[in-house]
């Protein structure tokens, strides 16, 4: 026994000796299939294309209707979140929305030196390329100029670093906030006659065009910030200006502005979409979120199926119950705060009518009468009860009003059920008050960009919808902006009217700051704008003001009720209630520190030559 | 075989020892010093709002690689505590953060097990002779607003009920916002609350005013009573 153990012993002694000394022959010897050389890359004409394409989709951030981004429509105040549990904002974060990606720089910046040197690509290709890196790094510092202010700004540099090199060279303090959108706007100049002036399948790449309307977003954002902060009890500063821009510079800023927005009005291939003129809400629908033969859209994030990793849930999570493919439905839905900001084509406030001046319910044939009139684009931006997706509508029912002994009783009851006259009591689409999943709580569903394609609310194939970026109607507002800040009236009257018109509202006389913050905010719902307008207005303090109940902090729904008043004329028609809306629990509260993201200290600690942000 | 399984043991000792004389180096006990301390004007507590993190206090540390602040959070008394490790820190407020005059001096001290350090402000107002009575639904307040330190104009003044003792102006469950007060003279204002739900429903009352520097990220606040 004891002898045949010692046998064993040296039998795996000898197997691992074996082992160690003629194994892995070549195995360690291959080469890596996921580092590329630079001359891999540089050599290959393919190779080039395809790293530029991944730059491509490194450039989606703030509010978009990407994977899993419903949220980012629910924390402003154009959508109620509804997929269960409440939401208990308080507050904004210190880094919401905030980008950093120095990665993508020294990415795009060594790709810059390879195209540079290039023998494998043809001059104009160069050119197109180096136009397209630079752009997508512009609109980088761009993203990173919008939430926290100047920073730094390294040029073409692709940092070296050894062991022993002094770092302290590779640390770059912040530019001034003037200083980053001055780049910005420098580097759209540069850019624009590399870019081509074509446009291009689903508007996925940059052209001269996209180039020129980021010149314009950046000088409008900068001019507003050079205005308005300065109009501030208390300016929001830092000693070396990498937050805060000099008044004086703002007209500067403006004219940079309504130039560049103008060149993409009076120049470019691209218009304010009219296809349909006989039916507006369609129009604007299709202007927005259907992508084949658009000449509305300048830049989008495009999405292709099939493809992996390619589409996005948005339409999965927050299509109405009774048209899903799927179990998801229903995630979130718009709030009546958005609602009520579109005008009627005749009266500028926009309050659905649901009671009378001696607080009696308006009566409607058909829930969808409640919204006769109003702004075309709330058609194409909501779905409102009654409204058709697809088809067919949309039943949007909270409950009964029942008229018993002279008072209105408030019947409710689980999705789809009827009461003993067979009329339908609760939708299963809702909306409810409650907690439940998979049930709307704000009486509206979304309609931009909601798919219409067959299976594109299903998990197994979600939608290719796209993402607009940018789209003419913004260029058309920023000129009216730019001519209002000028003191331009006439052109900026000239130019606000044609989205209004498109919109078939009435048309306005004079413009100001309000009427563009108001345009802005029912033109371009859910399409990431909101939140920086009303930073770089400095109003966002104001409106999301922190007040319970407050008109625009407050989150509200509108529940649509069945009459059940038999006997009477009203029986059978439809009233409004608007309530809170149960499932936010607090209003929106956007204190001053909001106004700039907080520099995160892992930053400074790596380069002490980043300073601090206000309130930090 | 014995012999074998003792081998395996011995084997299995060495693992066994290794797990039970790790863990020396990386180890500390948990800081047990502490500072303590109000914000104060004239040697009185400050009022401030006491939740969401809002009025913070920054202690830095010199002499370490890293700069990161610890914040140090300001109860709603003006109030503050941390713990710490014995040693030299410096106290400062944070950028314009609080309803007093933006002031990034720094207080220097040394923990040695307790350490009391009270933060000298200058706030823009104060507040003085607070008085609060509840008659049937209103919340009476009596006060008078003191300029300080000058400059800047009173955004608002408000009246806060709440139903715990917490309340400021994201905590609370009546509101009233008053605008257009003078200081040096008592003002006496009163908060309705026949309609409030937490009123009629009996639960416990809690007042406090608060006033609003113009262009301030925070208000100053009295102290909080009950009143039911």
């Amino acid at each position: 026994m004891k002898k045949s153990s010692i046998s064993i012993f040296k039998v795996l002694v000898l197997a691992g000796g074996i082992t160690c000394f003629s194994s892995c022959s070549d195995f360690l010897e291959r080469q890596p299939d996921t580092i590329m050389t630079d001359d891999q890359i540089f050599g290959d004409a393919v190779m080039i294309r395809s790293v530029l394409a991944n730059y491509y989709g490194r450039v989606s951030w703030g509010q978009h209707n990407g994977n899993g981004n419903s949220y980012n429509y629910t924390i402003l105040d154009e959508a109620g979140k509804s997929d269960g549990g409440p939401d208990n904002i308080q507050g904004y974060g210190n880094d919401l929305w905030r980008v950093y990606d120095y990665t993508l720089i020294r990415n795009i910046n060594q790709f810059l030196k390879g195209l540079r040197e290039t023998t494998a690509l043809a001059d104009g290709d160069k050119q197109l390329y180096e136009g397209e890196a630079r752009f997508l790094r512009a609109w980088l510092y761009f993203n990173m100029a919008r939430g926290m202010g100047g920073m730094p700004i390294v040029g073409d540099e692709v940092f070296e670093y050894q062991s022993g090199t002094d770092i302290t060279a590779l640390q770059y303090p912040r530019s001034t906030e003037a200083g980053i959108y001055d780049y910005i706007i420098a580097e759209c100049e540069a850019i624009s006659s590399l870019l081509s002036d074509k446009t291009n399948q689903h508007s996925a790449r940059a052209n001269k065009w996209t180039a020129q309307m980021l010149k314009a977003r950046a000088a409008i954002y900068a001019g507003s910030l050079a205005n308005y902060n300065n109009k501030m009890t208390s300016p929001i500063r830092t000693a070396g200006g990498e937050v805060g821009i000099p008044a004086d510079r703002a007209e500067g800023y403006y004219q940079q502005a309504l130039a560049a927005a103008k060149d993409v009005i009076d120049n470019s291939p691209y218009e304010l979409q009219l296809n349909k003129p006989d039916d507006l809400q369609r129009n604007f629908y299709e202007a927005i979120s259907i992508k084949d033969n658009n000449t509305e859209v300048i830049w989008a994030q495009d999405r292709i199926y099939p493809g992996t990793g390619q589409q996005t849930n948005f339409t999965t999570a927050n299509i109405p119950g009774s048209h899903a493919e799927d179990i998801d439905r229903a995630y979130a839905g718009p709030i009546l705060n958005l609602v009520e900001d579109f005008e009627y084509t005749d009266d500028r406030n926009g309050d659905i009518h649901i009671r009378d001046n001696q607080g009696n319910y308006i009566f409607y044939n058909d829930p969808l009468d409640a919204f006769a009139n109003k702004d075309a684009r709330l058609g194409g931006t909501v779905i409102l009860p009654n409204a058709l997706f697809k088809g067919t509508p949309v039943v949007l029912q909270a409950g009964q009003k029942v008229w018993n002994n002279g008072a209105w009783q408030t019947i409710t009851s689980g999705g789809d059920e009827r009461d003993d006259a067979g009329r339908l009591v609760t939708a299963a689409n809702g909306p409810n008050r409650s907690t439940e999943p998979y049930v709307n709580k704000t009486g509206f569903f979304f309609r931009k960009f909601l798919d219409e394609a067959s299976l594109a609310s299903t998990r197994g194939r979600n939608s290719d919808m796209w993402f607009p970026r940018f789209r003419f109607a913004e260029a058309v507002l920023i000129a009216a902006e730019a001519a209002m800040e000028l003191g331009q009236q006439p052109v900026a009257v000239g130019y606000i009217n044609q989205v209004r018109e498109r919109a078939g509202i009435q048309p306005l006389t004079s413009v100001t700051v309000d009427d563009i913050i108001q345009e802005r905010r029912v033109e371009f719902a859910f399409e990431d704008h909101r939140y920086w307008d009303l930073k770089r207005f400095r109003r966002a303090h104001i409106v999301w003001n922190g007040v319970v109940n407050s008109p625009t902090a407050q989150q509200y729904a509108l529940f649509p009720y069945l009459v059940v008043a038999p006997g009477t004329p009203n029986d059978g028609k439809y009233v409004f209630d608007k309530l809170t809306f149960s499932n936010s629990l607090h209003p929106r509260f956007f204190e001053l520190r909001n106004y700039y993201n907080f520099i995160d200290l892992g930053w400074q600690n790596a380069n002490p030559k980043i300073v601090l942000n206000p309130f930090q | 075989m014995m012999t074998i399984m003792r081998k395996y043991v011995n084997m299995l000792l060495l693992p066994a020892i290794v797990a039970v004389s790790s863990c020396g180096l990386d180890n500390y006990d948990a800081p047990e010093s502490k500072i303590q301390g109000r914000v104060v004007y004239n040697g009185e507590p400050v009022g401030v709002r006491g939740t969401g993190e809002a009025v913070q206090l920054q202690l830095y540390q010199d002499g370490y690689e890293l700069r990161n602040p610890i914040p140090v959070y300001v109860a709603q008394d003006g109030s503050f505590e941390a713990k710490l490790f014995d040693g030299e820190y410096k106290l400062v407020t944070r950028d314009n953060n609080g309803p007093w005059v933006n002031d990034r001096d720094t207080t220097v001290i040394n923990v040695k097990g307790t350490a009391n350090a009270d933060i000298e402000v200058t706030p823009f107002y104060t507040f003085s002779n607070v008085q609060f009575s509840l008659s049937g639904s209103s919340v009476n307040a009596s006060f008078q607003i003191n300029e300080v330190a000058g400059g800047r104009d009173i955004d608002y003044v408000l009246i806060l009920a709440g139903k715990t003792s917490f309340v400021d102006d994201v905590s609370y469950t009546e509101r009233r916002e008053i605008k257009g007060l003078s200081t040096g003279s008592t003002i006496t204002e009163a908060l309705d609350l026949t309609n409030n739900a937490d009123f009629k429903a009996g639960k416990p009352i809690f007042a406090r005013v608060a006033l609003r520097p113009a262009g301030k990220d925070q208000a100053i606040y009295s102290q909080v009573v009950r009143l039911r």
